[in-house]
């Protein structure tokens, strides 16, 4: 919901008056002293005969056990029926071992927890987070549901109705629409990473066989790792882990496919008639997570435009007040990986949002950033480090992470050293070697009749190949 | 005014409503040896409560699990204080609050935080406003700093006024305006349910209003509601309690009580006829239906009952809503809501909705939903629920607990610790609120569904899709 309801704040304008009354308290701010050192959890892992991966993470404070089981199956197995992973993930929640849905959701519910099956792009989990006293039953109630779903023709049409229902609300949300066009362009059509959503006559010509057929192929021991984080028994847990999965077979082989994103220059104006705001995607392809650069990448994202603190967010919001809520990132796939800035800016500053985006970018090409703020945005990224290992759900993303991308066992331990290091001067080769201006993927889903002629103007857009095509 | 220096003048001048520090956090070793019925309620939170001589409400909890501290600073002004003409003004006014301060220019205050490794973020809600950050705890004392600094001498100026007027302008439209159903589940039931201008207006702003809100509103908002007798500061994390709290005393104590808050009636009448309303959406693509229920008063028997039927109804996929209206009849994908759009059941005080929402497909009427959920809902206000079913309520809401409280961030707890300070003068609620829930019995949830969950205690605001050719609103 709105966590936001958000808020201000930046840049160091000391444009600001002083109000004249008497400071309430000292006008010298205290040091901040150095940082205590901070340890990751040890963590046990051990392989089943079967191929299956378990890690135990002792963690947190409460009496709560949190049980993932991480399968490397996504929509990157969809081949060219986009999301049936999805259907295949929605009627895994539909029961298993003969169990009705009810009969389970009530059974878990009983154990403070429920039943989730996430599918994503590379990888799908399904997992709960219990009272720590039902850990070991609850682990015996998800290895049904992972290894023997009903797939019940009864319920079929029901859940493929609601990915129709879903898809369609999708395709109403301005976000939507641009993410969609953006990955087509990246990946191209031929790709299931360029095919976020499906058309509903595709969704409609799936079958319970296609979605057996799919399970059969991406879910087996040999493509499974489990974690378990909390408050939990050792002992009893692993013993837990082996009489639910031991027996499990370990199943078809990883076959799945990568690919690296394209390049543009293309730029794609998707009309919205009416919108207040254009939404906008900005996007490069740069280097696979295991690359020695990607550190570098971390810092030079993070000081354009994935912090707070970032100079797109202070001068796109703080500055012009363009835009609430800016944003960008690097998002890792198998095969390569693409950096992208994400924005809704008000329609009539359209283009001068680009346009200041844009000298952002040449700017950090162009000059080396100010020691002071290269060093904010290291210790950023090494104190949020913590918070993203200070949960039992953000450890297990952490360490699943790691595991997905084939990643060191020491990664994480050297994640803070790594980004410590990268230099000013190597912050700057980032923008120049992965953000080159001329090559730049953008979408624009906005008033056209608005927005358009001034968009189109702009010199970096000479070369581009530009597709105007309204939402289907 | 006095000012204290230092923990041993504190605690004499201070009244310590919680003098004595609760047992550190510990949990016990789990499953293994626990009979099944049980739950382990060995978890307990630290609590430490003290009152500055302006008024300031303090909270500490010390767990050194992880080397963070978390600032909480809760002000007792929200939606519902906001001057008529000025809709959206407390929300805007949290904004300018990061503009800057005394001693810290634009940008510089973000910059000691998101510099030293933390976050930080404020939000504005029915009955307050609040701010907080976490932060590796060697920067604590340099951040309370920077809180008493905005709490003494905000800097309020047009040029920032005006900025930050555009940013909430475009956080309207990305929230609301420019998208299918914007605000009309957590915006436009309350504003149609509501009969008291303060619990029925919308809260995030006319943009007339916006666009009309002056500087000097801005100082008058301030010096009217954010004094330190007016809000709640919570430190929770790696700190030492003593330290912290002599630090307080130096940034905070010295600055000025303000006057008594104006008192606000936001009571609501007791609603006798069920209501209607309808909202056309110009970018949605499938209609939608959300319900709205008058809660009985926070705190009350009774509202414990609601939690729990909460639980039954509405919440995960064992609850009687999902198997009715998604599971048994295919209406929805999923059926959502639940006491206080904005927040949780702990963190308001004044009328609150429990609120039902679904978005289904064209081919079903609004009568036939209706009639389903109608049909699940009386089956509650009519028969007894099972002592096994209250029960399942209870352990979702005891697991829920531990994961709003065990988080990375500790802003789960700070809000809590917070809200229970601020609307109950009582933080150490927090280790007792199992026992509210434990109260409930199957015949107090049958009476309070009679009660609450009467159709003429509701409203129904239906979603319709606006004819093809309507343009998008603005």
């Amino acid at each position: 919901m709105i966590n936001t309801l958000f808020r201000a704040a930046l840049a160091a304008a000391s444009l600001a008056l002083l109000p004249a009354t008497a400071l309430a308290q000292g006008s010298e701010q205290p040091p901040v002293g150095a940082p205590k050192p901070f340890h990751l959890p040890q963590t046990r892992s051990f392989t089943l005969d079967n191929g299956l991966a378990v890690t135990f993470i002792p963690y947190g404070l409460a009496p709560t056990t949190r049980i993932s089981v991480q399968i490397r199956a996504g929509n990157i197995d969809d081949g060219d029926r986009t999301w049936l992973a999805d259907l295949t993930g929605a009627m895994m929640e539909e029961g298993a071992a003969g169990r009705s849905k009810e009969d389970l959701a009530t059974a878990i519910a009983a154990m403070g927890g429920s039943v989730n099956v996430g599918i994503g792009w590379n990888s799908s989990g399904v997992s709960t987070n219990v009272l720590s006293q039902y850990a070991a039953d609850a682990t015996a109630l998800l290895a049904s549901v992972v290894r023997q779903p009903n797939f019940d023709p009864a319920e079929f049409d029901r859940v493929r109705q609601n990915l129709v229902r879903n898809v369609d609300i999708q395709r109403a949300e301005p976000g939507s629409i641009a993410t969609e066009a953006f990955r087509r362009i990246l990946f191209g059509d031929g790709h299931p990473y360029g095919r976020s959503l499906p058309t509903e006559e595709q969704l409609r010509s799936y079958t319970l066989d296609d979605v057996s057929a799919f399970y059969a192929a991406n879910f087996g021991a040999g493509r499974t790792r489990i974690y378990v984080a909390g408050r939990f028994d050792d002992v009893e847990m692993e013993a837990a882990i082996r009489a639910a999965f031991g027996d499990w077979a370990r199943g078809e082989p990883d076959l799945a496919g990568g690919t690296a994103p394209r390049h543009g220059p293309i730029v794609q104006l998707i009309d919205r008639p009416g919108a207040p705001q254009t939404t906008l995607r900005l996007g490069f392809p740069v280097m696979a997570i295991d690359d020695p650069d990607a550190p570098a990448m971390t810092v030079m994202n993070a000081m354009l435009g994935g912090s707070f603190t970032s100079r797109l967010t202070r001068n796109l919001r703080e500055d012009k007040g363009y835009t609430y809520s800016p944003g960008s990132g690097t998002t890792w796939v198998i095969g390569g990986g693409f950096w992208s800035f994400n924005a809704d800016v008000t329609a009539s500053e359209t283009a001068p949002a680009l346009r200041e985006t844009f000298m952002e970018i040449r700017r950090l090409q162009d000059e080396t950033p100010p020691q002071a703020e290269a060093n904010n945005i290291r210790n950023w990224l090494a104190g949020v480090f913590i918070l993203q290992n200070a949960s039992t759900g953000g450890l297990i993303g952490q360490l699943a992470n790691r595991d997905l991308w084939n990643l060191p066992a020491d990664y994480l331990d050297t994640y803070v050293p790594r980004i410590l290091a990268v230099s000013d001067d190597e912050i700057s080769l980032m923008a120049r070697q992965y953000l080159p201006l001329d090559e730049m993927v953008l979408v624009l889903v906005g008033d056209l009749s608005l927005i358009g002629d001034e968009v189109r103007a702009l010199p970096e857009f000479q070369n581009a190949h530009i597709i105007t095509a309204s939402d289907n | 005014m006095t000012i204290y220096r230092g923990l041993a003048a504190s605690c004499a001048a201070l009244l310590l409503a919680a003098c004595q520090p609760a047992d550190p956090v510990t949990g016990t070793d789990s499953a293994a040896g626990d009979a099944a019925v049980t739950h382990d309620t060995s978890f307990q939170v630290d609590v430490s409560y003290y009152r500055l001589d302006n008024g300031l409400r303090v909270v500490l909890s010390e767990d050194h699990s992880v080397p963070t501290a978390t600032v909480g600073v809760y002000y007792g002004v929200g939606f519902r204080n906001e001057p008529q003409g000025r809709t959206g003004f407390a929300h805007l006014f949290e904004h300018l609050m990061f503009q800057g301060s005394a001693n810290l220019p634009h940008g510089a205050f973000d910059n000691l935080i998101y510099g030293s490794g933390g976050v930080n973020n404020g939000s504005t809600r029915y009955d307050f406003t609040n701010y907080y950050e976490v932060v590796p705890s060697n920067a604590l004392q340099a951040i309370l700093w920077a809180e008493a600094d905005r709490m003494a001498a905000p800097n309020l100026n047009e040029a920032q006024l005006d900025n930050q007027r555009e940013v909430v302008r475009n956080e309207v439209f990305v929230n609301v305006i420019n998208q299918p159903y914007g605000g009309w589940i957590w915006i436009d039931l309350p504003m149609a349910a509501n009969e008291n201008w303060h619990n029925a207006h919308n809260f995030y702003g006319d943009l007339s209003d916006l666009d009309a809100a002056s500087l000097e509103d801005a100082q008058s908002f301030f010096d009217t509601y954010y004094a330190p007798n007016n809000a709640v500061l919570v430190v929770a994390g790696d700190i030492d309690k003593g330290e912290t709290l002599a630090w307080i005393e130096d940034m905070f104590a010295p600055i000025e009580a303000g006057a008594p808050l104006p008192e606000i009636d936001t009571s609501e009448p007791r609603q006798n006829a069920e209501k209607f309303d309808v909202l056309e959406d110009a970018l949605a693509n499938q209609p939608a239906l959300a319900v709205g229920y008058h809660m009985p008063d926070r705190g009350t028997p009774e509202y414990y009952a609601m939690t729990v039927l909460d639980q039954l109804l509405l919440q995960g996929d064992d609850s009687l809503l999902t198997a009715s209206l998604v599971n048994q009849e295919g209406f929805a994908s999923g059926v959502f809501g639940g006491i206080n759009m904005l927040g949780n059941a702990f963190n308001y005080d004044g009328p609150m909705l429990w609120t039902v929402g679904l978005i289904h497909d064209s081919e079903f009427s609004v009568s036939e939903v209706m009639d389903t959920l109608d049909t699940t809902i009386e089956g509650v206000r009519t028969d007894l629920v099972s002592e096994v079913d209250v029960e399942r309520a209870r352990t979702k809401l005891l697991a829920d607990f531990y994961s709003t409280v065990d988080t990375g961030t500790r802003f789960g707890l700070v809000d809590l610790l917070a809200s229970f300070a601020m609307f109950d003068d009582d933080p150490e609620r927090i280790n007792r609120i199992t026992e509210g829930f434990e109260q409930v019995t199957p015949e107090l949830i049958r009476a309070t569904a009679e009660e609450f969950l009467r159709p003429s205690n509701r409203t129904v605001l239906e979603v319709r899709l606006a004819p093809d050719d309507a343009d998008a609103p603005e």
